[in-house]
């Protein structure tokens, strides 16, 4: 008993005696804890966030009618949404071909503007129409160009007229541009077109992709389900590299912070020479020494871990809020590893001087030589 | 004096200085690199990015409306206006010129004819360039063409060379689902008018082209009857993401501001140029591509930006802990020649030069340390060999080498001024 209180008054004493020597000590460690933290905490979160990001790209999954030209099932919308997940984005598109008023053709098609503007965010739309309006239209830049006047549309399909309100251009330099979109219920009832595309987003990895894919296929088996290859392929390759730059950066600063935490701690447990030899004088055995060191390192490590948990929480927070704008919430799955990585350096920069010092002879240490 | 104890300094106490070094060492190392990758990642997720495809399209000013649907045609456009191929060059020419990486043009064209076993074909053709050398004069030219800017396409065999084209013979490859319709394979022969087409390979593009013939462009403007014709060209290039600015229309600016705009490599600006450049041309930014590599490339580059900072931060907080430690060890050094009656300025000198010089020293070498360290994690994970210029990025050496000498000597300027500032005897005293 008075062993283990005469270990608490020394280890007590030298923390507090020696505060320049443990605050510093203190600080490293808990730079090396708030950096393992936060870096760790942005990596356990970074392909979630960055497939997020992709869905900028749009659809990645494009189902269309068999080639025997069978349209679509009828309720294909609902079985495609219900196969593909909760957090999946679909648009469906009928066509058809019209003449303009200057006797123009153009592809005109039918969809649904809410589904599009979620699916679709690369579209320029001067004002997206009113969920109101039946008769409302996108005009293609191009296709406005072929067209008489742009508010008050006039097409022709296969003898039937049809004046639709032109809410505005829609701008994207790909084939949209040379395109009018309507509603698709107005499209049907004008020419009968039924939708003939419709594109899926699934958010994820290539493989989770591949797995909605193969659960589409079987839910719709007579549809033609198709990856859209250059997204598939680009997102899971930059995906990869991207992690792989991450991981790379976490191992690098690691390893510094790790290297000059070590340098610190066992710079101050090396000069501390004269106390271990007056201890090793006074009878103290080297077992109970090398206890003593560890332990004090040992408390500065939790010490660290502790604040630097809670540093490192907030600044991987603060950095998804501004790169990424959603937050990372804290992981407490980080804690364990951050835990034993700053355990290890402090044991590391205990153990290290440690070695050195028992070769020391204590009384010509005590000399001062 | 000041030298010799400068130089017996760093002879006799060489394991301190060789941990406060490497702290040093490993920091401006761990800085150096994540610098020097933040500075280049935008070209490198560029270059991934361009799986996309290509981010801007060049239309003539004066063209029809294309009738197409999933990619096929409905009513192929017949005559109506064509760029010419020669003025492509001139792309070589622009303000922004070396940030285009990738120029493929097109000719869409209807082909009709036999195989040679007897039976009928009728399919839709496009001209294009596989590898094809686009110079303006001078230079070296730029290996460009289709395959390039469309990474996923697949091919079994090999792609159709343009020198093969003559007004007899052409080569020429498939789409994987006409190959396999038309039970063709690399090595046959289709007759076309007065050409023979050999067929070098089989393409899988995974989208409507597939069921497209693949002609290098020399021979479908033979085919079609349009010498030097061009329907549309593909660009990619190396932008800058749109920001506010980025989508002003210029001639509404001043000509100061105008100026601004038209020298920062947007997507927008780059399409003006080539306006400017090739007569009777209509060029946009494929917004598909283009608006979501700019949120992509963003959010990356912010990340490692962020990183880096924060990099910074941990490498100054770990090298100036390890300062401080390094000049407390000393105290006893600093009482005893202030008994000595060294003044305080020559003994913080001293500590300073020291300090400094390791600074320097340890600086420069993490300094190389960390553009080998990034050059080679760089080439690592994006395998892009020489594409992102040289290994070396001069301007972050001063950078680097201040900063590390900022953050070493601001780690020991309160154990200097401690020790300073302690009456020697007290130090002496319990030092001993």
């Amino acid at each position: 008993m008075s062993r283990t209180l005469s270990m608490s008054a020394i280890l007590r004493r030298s923390l507090v005696h020696r505060r320049a020597r443990s605050l510093s000590a203190l600080i490293a460690l808990t730079v090396s804890a708030a950096v393992a933290t936060a870096l760790l905490t942005l990596y356990a979160d970074l392909d979630a966030k960055l497939h997020h990001e992709f869905r900028a790209f749009g659809a990645n999954i494009v189902i269309t009618a068999p080639e025997n030209g069978k349209p679509l099932p009828a309720d294909v919308l609902s079985r495609v949404r219900e196969a593909a997940g909760s957090d999946a984005q679909t648009a469906e598109f009928a066509y058809a071909v019209a003449t303009t008023d200057r006797g123009t053709p153009v592809v005109v098609s039918g969809t649904d503007f809410a589904a599009v503007r979620k699916l679709d965010s690369w579209w320029q739309v001067d004002a997206w129409p009113s969920p109101t309006d039946t008769n409302a239209a996108l005009l293609g830049q191009r296709a406005a160009q072929f067209v008489a006047d742009e508010h008050n549309v006039q097409l022709t399909f296969d003898g039937h007229p049809i004046t639709l309100h032109g809410a505005g251009r829609l701008r994207t330099g790909g084939d949209e541009d040379s395109r009018i979109y309507l509603p698709l219920a107005a499209l049907t009832a004008w020419t009968g077109a039924q939708p003939s595309v419709i594109e899926v987003q699934i958010p994820g990895s290539s493989a989770q992709i591949e797995a909605a894919i193969a659960r589409l296929q079987q839910a719709l088996p007579t549809v033609k389900v198709q990856p859209v290859r250059q997204l598939v392929e680009g997102e899971s390759r930059i995906v990869d590299k991207t992690h792989a730059l991450m991981y790379g950066a976490v191992l690098l600063i690691a390893l510094t912070v790790a290297v000059s935490v070590l340098a610190t701690l066992s710079a101050s447990v090396l000069e501390r020479r004269r106390d271990f030899a007056l201890m090793k004088a006074l009878g103290g055995s080297q077992s109970s020494l090398m206890a003593m060191f560890l332990l004090e390192a040992l408390i500065l490590a939790l010490g660290g871990v502790a604040a630097g948990y809670l540093l490192g929480s907030a600044a991987a927070w603060a950095i998804s809020q501004l790169n990424f704008h959603t937050a990372t919430l804290p992981h407490l799955g980080v804690l364990p590893i951050v835990l034993l990585l700053n355990i290890l350096i402090a044991a590391l920069a205990a153990l290290f001087p440690v070695r050195v010092l028992r070769t020391l002879e204590p009384a010509a240490l005590l000399k001062g030589e | 004096m000041f030298f010799r104890l400068l130089m017996e300094s760093f002879r006799r106490q060489r394991r301190r200085k060789l941990l406060a070094g490497l702290a040093i060492l490993l920091g401006t190392t761990a800085v150096t690199a994540m610098l020097a990758l933040a500075t280049t990642i935008g070209d490198r997720i560029h270059n991934e990015l361009s799986a996309y495809g290509a981010n801007i399209v060049v239309h003539p000013a004066a063209d029809q409306l294309e009738v197409k649907v999933g990619g096929i045609d409905v009513k192929p456009v017949s005559g109506g206006a064509y760029l010419h191929e020669s003025d492509l060059a001139k792309l070589r020419g622009i303000f922004w010129a070396n940030n285009i990486t990738g120029v493929s043009p097109e000719l869409p064209l209807h082909i009709t004819g036999k195989t040679a076993s007897g039976a009928d074909i009728d399919a839709t053709a496009t001209g294009l360039w596989f590898d094809h050398p686009l110079s303006s004069g001078g230079g070296t030219p730029l290996k460009t063409g289709a395959v390039l800017l469309h990474p996923w396409w697949k091919i079994n065999g090999a792609w159709p060379r343009e020198q093969a084209t003559t007004p007899q013979n052409a080569e020429a490859a498939l789409g994987s689902a006409l190959a396999s319709r038309l039970s063709l394979k690399a090595g046959d022969t289709l007759q076309t008018g007065s050409s023979t087409l050999h067929i070098t390979g089989i393409v899988s593009t995974g989208d409507a082209s597939d069921q497209q013939i693949f002609l290098p462009l020399n021979a479908a403007q033979q085919i079609a009857g349009t010498p030097g014709a061009v329907r549309r060209v593909e660009v990619s290039a190396r932008t800058k993401p749109e920001d506010a600015f980025a989508r002003k229309d210029p001639d509404t600016l001043s000509p100061k501001m105008r100026e601004i705009w038209y020298c920062r490599p947007y997507a927008n600006s780059i399409a003006y140029q080539i306006r400017e450049a090739i007569p009777g041309s209509r060029a946009e930014q494929v917004r598909r591509v283009e608006q979501s590599e700019g949120t992509v490339l963003k959010r990356i580059s912010g990340l490692m930006w962020l990183i880096s900072a924060a990099a910074l931060l941990a490498a100054g907080f770990a090298v100036s802990a390890a300062m401080a430690t390094a000049i407390l060890e000393r105290q006893a050094e600093i009482g005893l020649m202030r008994s000595l009656g060294a003044s305080k300025t020559s003994v913080a000198l001293l500590f300073y030069t020291e300090t400094g010089l390791l600074a320097i020293f340890a600086g420069g070498l993490g300094y190389f340390a960390g553009s080998g360290l990034a050059a080679w994690l760089g080439s690592r994970i994006f395998s892009d060999g020489a594409a992102s210029g040289s290994v070396l990025i001069p301007v972050l050496f001063p950078v680097v080498v201040t900063l590390a000498l900022l953050v070493a000597l601001a780690g020991s300027t309160p154990s200097i001024r401690r020790a300073l500032t302690t009456d020697p005897s007290t130090i002496l005293r319990a030092s001993v």
